[in-house]
């Protein structure tokens, strides 16, 4: 095997158009994977690229950098749309797991249980990609995960940030996950909102599920019946919506009706928890 | 094969390494076997070592991506001889059984009451979420980093 830790990005997308390479950031799907047999593939560390990592922002953008890792997600000070990535990032794996696990290596996985999807799909998120030859595209998340382990990115290419567009930073939001246990555990489902009021109207709602089909799914036809609607109205519109974007399957962690029924149960606590402050549902701090 | 030179513990760790080495088998064939290898998959946390003072799980890193870093293990965690309060207090708390996932344990601990010097029950077993202990149930390794907590925020150590 090749092992490779370029400095300069321009070196790594060189590196990148002569061969396959497997890229390396935190590692943490990468070496669990490995198994008992000899590591063969060539190995691409991009943990020397300064361009790579941070988060920045600019006038229409945040932008997350491919090396961000959960703990610096959960770290950095963000407008609450984001305080549902912030507790997402909470639920990756361990602490150890969330110091060297980063976010675009999440979406680059391409579970269909990835923590990270339904919060950055509520955000409209981007991924940037770059290549030697063809330079830099934006692909809207929905458009860069296919399928499961199955994403839009071509020979060549290196994932090298996340934008997530300031139109889609409104209002408040909130994740759950449902496990079978606390820690440690990959999700039978998960809910990411975010919601926008003008006093306690619904203005803006992202409503995202994960671990309920092979890509996460935003909730379109929810979001539109939440709409110009009260927050006072949010239970009674969750439950009678039919949740027809979810195809979720039966596997080990939950059969496909269980996770139907815990899907619908957290995408109202979700938008519940956007909607009112602890202290307004009644929850002790 | 590479030449790989890490800080551990302070000092100079040179050796070669081929690219494939894990960091902990790099420190285990250069004799600090305290970091152990329970499940070599990322979860169990016997392998908990801190790279520039975060925890890490050191089956989940490369030797080679450790170049220049600075590592921290359980043979870096007594000063002097002298047991740590994380360590004395698992002694005296009895914060162990077979001792397997003790040096991760108290890696995991020491990189806690780094960050937080007044953890809660809550917030240690939270922390301690991936270093597994099939013996304890769990009970006197919280009891011993609370009391180590108290130990270290009075100064009476």
């Amino acid at each position: 095997m090749d092992y490779a830790r370029p400095t300069e990005l321009e070196e790594a997308l060189l590196l990148l158009k002569q061969k396959p390479w497997t890229v390396l950031a935190g590692g943490t799907d990468f070496y669990p994977a490995l198994g008992a047999g000899p590591l063969k593939q060539d190995v691409l560390d991009i943990n020397g690229l300064p361009e790579l990592a941070g988060i920045t922002e600019t006038d229409d953008h945040v932008v997350i950098g491919a090396r961000t890792s959960w703990t610096e997600i959960m770290r950095h000070p963000l407008p609450p749309a984001f305080d549902m990535l912030k507790q997402a990032a909470r639920e990756v794996g361990s602490i150890q797991i969330q110091n060297r696990g980063t976010v675009a290596g999440n979406l680059c996985n391409a579970s269909p249980a990835a923590d990270g999807m339904p919060p950055l799909l509520a955000l409209d998120a981007r991924v940037e990609l770059r290549s030697a030859d063809e330079g830099q595209r934006l692909v809207r998340l929905s458009e860069f995960v296919l399928g499961n382990r199955k994403t839009a990115l071509r020979p060549g290419e290196l994932v090298t940030a996340v934008h997530v567009p300031r139109h889609a930073t409104a209002g408040r939001s909130s994740f759950v996950k449902l496990g079978a246990r606390r820690y440690l555990i990959i999700s039978i489902a998960m809910a990411a909102a975010r919601i926008a009021l003008e006093g306690e109207r619904i203005v803006e709602a992202a409503v995202a599920v994960g671990s309920c089909s092979a890509v996460a799914q935003r909730i379109e036809g929810l979001e539109q019946a939440l709409i110009g609607r009260y927050i006072s109205n949010i239970s009674e519109l969750v439950v009678d919506y039919p949740l027809s974007e979810l195809s979720p399957i039966d596997d080990v962690r939950g059969s496909a009706e269980y996770r139907r029924l815990g899907a619908r149960e957290i995408v109202e606590r979700a938008l519940l928890q956007a909607a009112f402050t602890d202290a307004e549902r009644g929850v002790a701090a | 094969m590479d030449f790989v030179s890490i800080s551990v513990n302070g000092t100079e760790l040179a050796g070669p390494a081929e690219p494939r080495n894990l960091l902990v088998e790099f420190l285990r064939a250069n004799g600090l076997t305290g970091t152990h290898v329970g499940c070599d998959t990322s979860q169990c946390g016997a392998c908990n070592v801190l790279v520039d003072g975060k925890l890490i799980k050191s089956c989940t890193a490369f030797a080679v991506e450790l170049q220049g870093r600075s590592v921290t293990t359980i043979e870096g965690v007594a000063v002097g001889g002298a047991l740590h309060p994380i360590q004395r207090a698992f002694h005296d708390y009895h914060g162990l059984q077979c001792g397997f996932c003790t040096p991760g344990m108290i890696i995991a601990a020491l990189a806690l009451l780094q960050e937080n010097t007044k953890p809660t029950e809550d917030e240690i077993r939270a922390f301690l979420a991936g270093s597994i202990c099939r013996c304890t149930g769990y009970q006197n390794i919280v009891t011993a980093i609370q009391a180590a907590a108290e130990q270290m925020e009075s100064g009476n150590v």
